[in-house]
């Protein structure tokens, strides 16, 4: 239990203060000569066991009380279940918030969020315990000092677009309690606990848990855990766009998918389309967990601007969060690759898959640069490069630097000969010739560049044969590996767009080129990744990535079109909407996680705080109690029952028989 | 008939005067050796008619009845009460409970309660002065762990100053040995008396049971003056107390608020077990506050006696 004036606790000996008295008022007895001494005896042997139980029940409920009033002095807090967790008041305490869409879901019979619930339920806790400092781990991970009572309502607290990242928030209060905090520390979660907001996958935990384990201040968790999964709640969310042209007429070709709890029967939702301030709808009727509608036809009409934005909505529910989902299109930027090749075949294999776009309403086009001439090639409009020779180095690497950090992707393919020098912290080697020719044996097919088809085919990657491949030396993610475990394909591990290919797609090397489908879909997934950045409407999540691309610099301010009128956040990429700047848009929606996760086990999650002082509660929209309350007034009745009881008890008892009436009845 | 030399503290004149108009009689015949002013189990020739009885050769023909022979042509003798003296034994209980004796707030009160042994003793010397005034023999016997005093019944005015001497020298002390002392006084005894025992009967009424019922085939005649002093009954303290037993048995510590109703619960299941045995026994039993007045308890003994005699 923890009290608000624990130093009260002190006087809590005075508890035996009535046994003291007792004691005290039996050493001032009186001495009688008596002569009736077999009564008396007669008497005590007619003592009863409730007699005996009813003298120590005075007593006990006498120190009761004395014990109720000094407890009550030392106002007392009930945290419900927490109260198990113990300890006192503590010096710091941090609010790790998450403020995902997921958190905006309510209660069926509430109009108040989960997000809401937990803040008002914070606040309220927060004031009562008042710790030293209460500090917010902000969106962007940094702790600021917010008062309690101002959590409910305050902007740093708003909801968001993004997911949560439960793990670096801790982190960021980590490093806080060891750096600033003295004393016991607090660490309150409020969460739905969605796996994707948790990374419960993520190798981070373990090392957090140590972390925490030696901090030398007390740290104890708290988590409130709204894990109540919204009910029949629907999420909308588009997937693609696709514009039209046929002569001046325009359309917009639309992916929409909109996904509903298992188990759901056959129902219709009217699905509302805004564009350009026009409005159409229609009826989809859902089946199942996922309805898909393909290739929604979306008439822009005639003259209508190869540019805009819009918004899908569907009628509200349980979380309004996830019932619209904001949208660009415009023109595809042109298909442009550099191709730097020390050797002609494999430049021309790669310029051949590179300047084949695919589909035939699309143009592309491969430079092939000479390496004296990379200064003047088309970096701004290009989307990949690829290059095969000598990594570059000097002024050559500044150029594709650039390239890269400006959302460009790069390809590396290996020189003839071994050379030392090191890009992006990789370097090749030597060349091995396997005498028999290999087959890559496992490759990531969950993601990135060579991942499955949307339509759920693998890439024939093991397919593919490998006589020569070149050793890659130095920190990488292998994305397809040979059958001694040396990658054939590799990827920088800081994220950016940099690959490497450890074979040359001539006859002798490997059959990259005569069964070309990997090497063409390698570098086309490269292409459209390299075409995001420079595309005029794109769609990004919510998220560090959307920060990073919608943060004020390189002369272009962001200005919010559209989006929610509850988003009160002033990081642009973290607040669903449309977002534009120099003729370009960026929609801005919730990842597609959000709308695929669902709620951790408890016991997943218990199990990231094993070893630590860590409590959860249950938490429920719309209930909004505080998880600490003062409950002085409880003791202080408490103490009047006792003290009642104890004047009960101590009446003297009803005499059987008065001495009058003894006498008389024996008469 | 006293010296005023020897005053008597136990002896109030007033009461003895008040009382003197009040006969001490016994319950039953007794067999005295001279005439007096109790009934006798023996014919007489006192003025008191009888009854009729045939004749028998041997008897005195003067006391034939001649008018009945001529009515009857049948012998018959008639017969008369014969009055005698009384022998009464007073046994005292001395034994140390009855030094017992509560003082109120505000001892100047009318009725201040004696200590039980001198309102025992009042109550002795008192009635043994009536006896001796009517001419009966008075004895006593005082008991405490045994008998300490014997005095046999005596109509001599010297034998009575010795029973007062030994009222006025008996000491509570030691454990009661009453039922002993009725015993050997019921051996010893051999003429009918009247037997007033004046007592707190601290003791288990089993063994009252055997010597009443030792003096009752003795044909004597049992009173009882059953002694309490109020704070006995009430049992009216408020402190934690250490009663210290009277008779030497050890000392009690006890909460009088705890223990005042088991307390009132044991003395009304002893009591309740003397009503049975004085119901069972026939003795002329007195319960006695000794905040009463014993004047007015010895009127009323007196008076329910000589009424008792009177509807005989």
């Amino acid at each position: 239990m923890t009290f608000l004036q624990p130093w009260m606790l002190a006087a809590l000996p005075l508890v035996g203060l009535p046994l003291i008295i007792h004691l005290i008022n039996q050493r001032r007895y009186q001495t009688v000569p008596w002569g009736g001494m077999m009564f008396l005896r007669a008497a005590r042997a007619l003592s009863s066991g409730y007699s005996r139980l009813r003298h120590w029940l005075i007593m006990l409920l006498r120190m009761l009380a004395v014990a109720a009033v000094i407890l009550a002095i030392g106002r007392p807090l009930s945290r419900g279940w927490l109260a198990l967790a113990g300890g006192a008041r503590p010096d710091t305490a941090v609010v790790v918030l998450d403020r995902s869409p997921s958190m905006q879901a309510r209660a069926a019979a509430t109009p108040e969020t989960k997000l809401a619930t937990g803040c008002g339920q914070l606040a309220a806790s927060l004031a009562t315990l008042a710790p030293q400092r209460c500090l917010l781990v902000a969106a962007d991970d940094t702790l600021v000092e917010i008062p309690p009572a101002t959590l409910a309502d305050a902007a740093a607290t708003a909801p968001l677009a993004a997911s949560a990242d439960i793990p670096a928030m801790l982190r960021a209060a980590y490093d806080h309690i060891r750096e600033h905090a003295a004393g016991t520390a607090e660490i309150w979660i409020c969460s739905d606990c969605r796996s994707n907001d948790w990374s419960l996958e993520a190798g981070g935990w373990a090392g957090l848990r140590d972390a925490f384990a030696k901090v030398p201040q007390q740290v104890r968790f708290q988590l409130i855990a709204f894990d109540e999964p919204p009910a029949g709640n629907l999420a909308v969310r588009l997937t693609a766009t696709r514009l039209e042209t046929r002569g001046d007429e325009r359309e917009l070709l639309v992916n929409i998918v909109v996904t509903r709890p298992e188990g759901a029967g056959r129902a219709t939702v009217p699905i509302t389309f805004e564009i350009g301030g026009a409005t159409t709808s229609l009826d989809l009727e859902l089946a199942g967990h996922e309805t898909v509608l393909a290739n929604h036809s979306l008439p822009l009409g005639r003259g209508a601007e190869p540019r805009g934005w819009g918004r899908v909505s569907i009628p509200a529910d349980t979380c309004q969060a996830d019932n619209e989902f904001y949208f660009v299109y415009g023109e595809p930027p042109p298909r442009v690759s550099l191709v730097v090749a020390e050797e002609a075949a494999t430049g021309h294999v790669l310029e051949l898959a590179a300047s084949i776009p695919p589909s035939k309403e699309l143009s592309a086009r491969a430079d092939r640069p000479s390496r004296e001439g990379l200064a003047t090639a088309a970096w701004d409009e290009a989307a990949v490069l690829a290059w095969q020779g000598p990594l570059p180095s000097g002024r050559d690497a500044e150029l594709v630097e650039r390239f890269v950090s400006r959302g460009g992707q790069a390809i590396f393919f290996p020189p003839e000969a071994a050379d030392a020098t090191v890009f992006a912290g990789l370097a090749w080697g030597d060349w091995t010739t396997h005498p028999q020719p290999v087959h890559p044996e496992q490759w990531r097919s969950d993601e990135d560049l060579l991942a499955n088809t949307l339509s759920g085919g693998a890439l024939p990657v093991g397919e593919l044969e490998v006589r020569r491949s070149c050793r890659l030396t130095g920190e990488h993610v292998p994305l397809a590996a040979l059958p001694d475990g040396v990658p054939l394909v590799a990827r920088v591990p800081d994220g950016r767009g940099i690959f490497f290919c450890a074979t040359l797609p001539r006859p002798g090397d490997s059959t990259l080129a005569s069964e070309g489908i990997v090497l063409y879909a390698l570098l086309q997934r490269a292409l459209e990744r390299g075409l995001e950045p420079l595309a005029a409407a794109r769609q990004e999540a919510a998220g560090p990535t959307a920060v990073a691309l919608l943060a004020p610099g390189a002369g272009l301010r962001w200005e919010r079109l559209v989006g929610p009128p509850e988003a009160v956040s002033t990081v642009a990429g973290l607040q669903a909407g449309v977002y534009a700047a120099a003729g370009r848009l960026v929609a801005v929606n919730r990842s597609a996680v959000e709308d695929a996760a669902g709620s951790a086990p408890p016991e997943r999650i218990d199990a990231l705080f094993r070893g630590l002082a860590y409590m959860r509660v249950e938490g429920l929209a719309g209930r909004g109690d505080s998880l600490v309350q003062e409950i002085w007034r409880a003791f202080l009745i408490a103490m009047l029952l006792a003290l009642v009881g104890e004047g009960l008890l101590s009446l003297p008892r009803r005499r059987s028989s008065s001495p009058a009436t003894v006498l008389e009845a024996a008469a | 008939m006293f010296s005023d030399r020897q005053p008597r503290k136990f002896l109030e004149p007033a009461v003895l005067s008040r009382l003197a108009g009040v006969p001490l009689l016994a319950r039953r015949p007794m067999v005295g050796s001279v005439s007096g002013r109790h009934s006798s189990p023996h014919r007489g020739s006192s003025v008191e008619f009888a009854e009729y009885r045939k004749y028998v050769p041997g008897d005195d023909l003067r006391r034939l009845d001649w008018r009945a022979f001529g009515r009857s042509d049948r012998f018959y003798v008639k017969e008369y009460e014969a009055d005698t003296n009384l022998r009464l034994c007073l046994v005292l209980d001395t034994s140390g409970s009855m030094a017992y004796g509560s003082t109120k707030a505000g001892g100047a009160a009318v009725h201040q309660p004696l200590a039980k042994i001198d309102y025992a003793r009042r109550i002795c010397g008192t009635l043994g002065y009536l006896a001796g005034q009517q001419g009966d023999a008075v004895g006593i016997a005082c008991a405490a762990a045994g008998v300490v005093r014997t005095l046999p019944p005596r109509r001599s005015p010297a034998h009575l100053r010795l029973v007062f001497d030994v009222l006025e020298e008996a000491k509570p002390q030691g454990t009661t040995g009453l039922c002993q002392v009725l015993h050997e006084l019921a051996e010893t005894t051999r003429q009918r008396a009247l037997v007033v025992i004046v007592s707190d009967l601290f003791i288990d009424p089993d063994g009252l049971i055997g010597a009443f019922g030792h003096l009752k085939f003795r044909r004597h005649d049992v009173a009882v003056f059953h002694l309490f002093d109020p704070q006995e009954t009430a049992f009216a303290f408020q402190r934690p107390t250490r009663f210290l037993d009277l008779e030497g048995g050890g000392a009690i510590f006890a909460d009088p608020i705890e223990i005042a109703d088991r307390y009132q619960r044991a003395l009304a299941a002893y009591l309740e077990r003397l009503r049975q045995l004085v119901l069972e026994s026939g003795i002329d039993y007195q319960r006695v506050l000794t905040d009463e007045p014993y004047e007015q308890v010895l009127a009323r003994f007196l008076v329910g006696r000589a009424m008792a005699r009177g509807l005989r």
